[in-house]
């Protein structure tokens, strides 16, 4: 493997990323709307809540026992700090390696192809297998970076805002872990597999990362079986559902691997 | 020993379906030739260039490139090529000094040696002043002059050159066919260019393979083809005056376009076989003539190309 014509690749699929506002901006303002503002406004309205709070009752009765003493009990604006912060957000934290690998991704396949720049890397000397584990690698090193950062945005601002409350570090947890280094990365690397697909078959980034968007669906129907209490994300969970959705990813790859060759790649010059 | 051709090709055909883009094309090009290879577009002038590199398998045939077989082993031939693609293919949002900095990487430049070798392909190529600005505000004739330096950054013993001067101004034209020029000093380099520009190759080429729908119509030096193209040329005789009606006589039963007299002793002979002018002064001389001077025009590469795709097509449509 010629891991310095990889990494050459991977590196300025990252840079130019950076340079494209477009681009760029989603990956800067999800992560902050997703978790600093959206848990601010969570703890705010959580304080304020009043008897309000009362209509969350039913759903913290009808989770599991392990869940239920993960609560740890106490006053109910408290259990429903630690549920939505701990679990719930965990759910939305899939958003960003998706997010970030459908942009990148989108940048990197289907842009390469609308700027016209592909030729010449068709010429370098790569082999077609080199050439896709940097197509590959660039997104989900960058998925897993803003990850860690967004989860460290996150973990700073909930634990400031109701670490008090709680009593106990937010979003420190095996589950977490499990998050961002498993669960995470595969989401992310089932966004690339659906974003090389897609990319085959369009113009240009724009149409690419919106048909690729179609992948966010699973997330949302996991974060709404959440919140109507049909499941929760816990450890055991977060694992299978990161096996069964790495195996599908690493076959749609190998899949796409086998249209990512140069003589097909030409057609899209 | 024999010296191993830079470039090969025996039978090389490619076929997209139903439609054949190279035929049966064979051709050996000696290490420090510069070639030209001419053809309409969809010629097959692009796809000889890219089964060459092996990005194209061949339907049927071979293909050797740097003693290698680029199918097999791509990667390898690649490391020795550079080629200018058609189109400058370079990211507008990169400085001309990172994408140098990039392709060098992936060439696998050796490390001590990138910033040098950066450095002095800026300043060959003029680009000194501006290389740490946007590809992106570049005009057309910086993109391809930044072009052809990565095609030279790691130094490769073989170029390809698709269309060096296409759609530049006739001063970038200048500046690409100088730069040419000067790779090609010194025979260390076997450069393959193709071009619609007939001059150009006439210029820069030692030898044209002109294509025509995937085939080769003619292989040899400019004038072996300008030769071998038969085209009636215009030629202007001078003879002692006295034998000036003679000479216009003779010259214009061998001549399609007639022969006129251009002033004393001058005869001016349209359309003669450049083939039958020794024979035509030959004739001349028999008569007594004293012949001072026979001056046939050059058959430049543009009309023997023209010549050529016309017996083509008459072929294909025989």
């Amino acid at each position: 493997m010629n891991w310095r014509a990889i990494r050459a690749i991977v590196v300025r699929d990252l840079m130019l990323v950076m340079r494209a506002r477009a681009v760029f901006l989603p990956l800067i303002v999800v992560p902050v709307l997703l978790f600093v503002l959206m848990p601010a406004a969570a703890v705010i309205a959580i304080r304020a809540g009043g008897e309000a709070l009362e209509e969350f009752g039913p759903l913290l009765e009808v989770l599991p026992p392990q869940i239920t003493d993960a609560l740890g009990g106490g006053p109910l604006e408290r259990q429903i700090l630690v549920y939505l912060l701990e679990y719930q957000f965990a759910t939305f934290f899939l958003i960003v390696p998706i997010m970030v690998c459908a942009v990148i991704a989108a940048d990197s396949f289907a842009g390469e192809k609308e700027r016209k720049t592909l030729e010449a890397l068709l010429y370098s000397p790569t082999s077609d297998r080199e050439l896709y584990l940097a197509k590959l690698l660039g997104p989900l090193a960058a998925a897993i970076g803003v990850s860690i950062v967004s989860w460290a945005l996150y973990v700073v601002a909930v634990n400031l805002l109701a670490g008090d409350d709680i009593g106990h570090l937010v979003a420190v947890s095996p589950l977490w872990l499990l998050i961002l280094v498993w669960l995470g990365p595969a989401v992310g690397a089932l966004a690339i597999s659906v974003l090389v697909v897609v990319s085959a078959r369009v113009r240009g980034f724009q149409e690419a990362y919106q048909l690729g968007g179609v992948i966010v669906l699973p997330v949302v129907a996991l974060v709404v079986a959440q919140l109507a209490g049909l499941l929760v994300l816990d450890v055991r969970l977060a694992a299978a559902l990161g096996a069964i959705v790495w195996a599908i990813a690493g076959a749609v790859l190998l899949i796409a691997s086998r249209g990512f060759r140069r003589e097909r790649l030409l057609r899209q010059v | 020993m024999t010296a191993t051709p830079a470039l090969e090709a025996s039978g090389l055909t490619r076929r997209f379906g139903e439609v054949t883009a190279l035929e049966d094309v064979s051709f050996s090009i000696p290490a420090g030739q510069v070639v030209g290879l001419l053809g309409h577009n969809g010629a097959g002038k692009t796809t000889t260039i890219r089964l060459l590199n092996g990005l194209l398998s061949p339907s049927s045939g071979s293909a050797r490139t740097l003693g290698r077989d680029p199918w097999e082993e791509g990667p390898a031939v690649r490391a020795r090529s550079g080629v200018l693609t058609e189109t400058p293919s370079l990211d507008e949002r990169m400085t001309a000094r990172e994408a140098l900095r990039f392709w060098a990487e992936l060439w696998n430049v050796p490390r001590e040696e990138v910033t040098g070798r950066i450095d002095d392909l800026l300043e060959r190529f003029e680009l000194a002043g501006r290389a740490d600005d946007r590809v992106g505000g570049y005009s057309r004739g910086m993109r391809q002059r930044l072009a052809l330096a990565r095609t030279l950054l790691h130094d490769p013993p073989l170029l390809f050159l698709d269309e060096p001067t296409a759609a530049l101004d006739p001063i970038a034209s200048i500046n690409v066919r100088d730069m040419v020029r000067s790779l090609a000093a010194g025979h260390e380099r076997t450069i393959l260019i193709c071009t619609h520009n007939l001059a150009e190759a006439q210029e820069l080429c030692d030898r044209v393979i002109i294509l025509r729908r995937g085939r080769i119509v003619a292989d040899g030096t400019p004038s072996q083809v300008t030769d071998a193209a038969s085209i009636p040329i215009g030629v202007e005789i001078e003879v002692d005056p006295d034998h000036a009606d003679d000479a216009r006589r003779i010259a214009a039963a061998r001549a399609s376009g007639g022969a006129t007299a251009a002033g004393p002793g001058l005869v001016r002979v349209e359309g003669l076989a450049r083939e039958a002018v020794p024979a035509l002064v030959a004739e001349l001389v028999a008569t007594g003539a004293a012949v001072y001077r026979v001056s046939p025009e050059q058959v430049t590469l543009e009309a023997a190309y023209v010549a050529l795709y016309g017996d083509a097509e008459g072929e294909a449509e025989a």
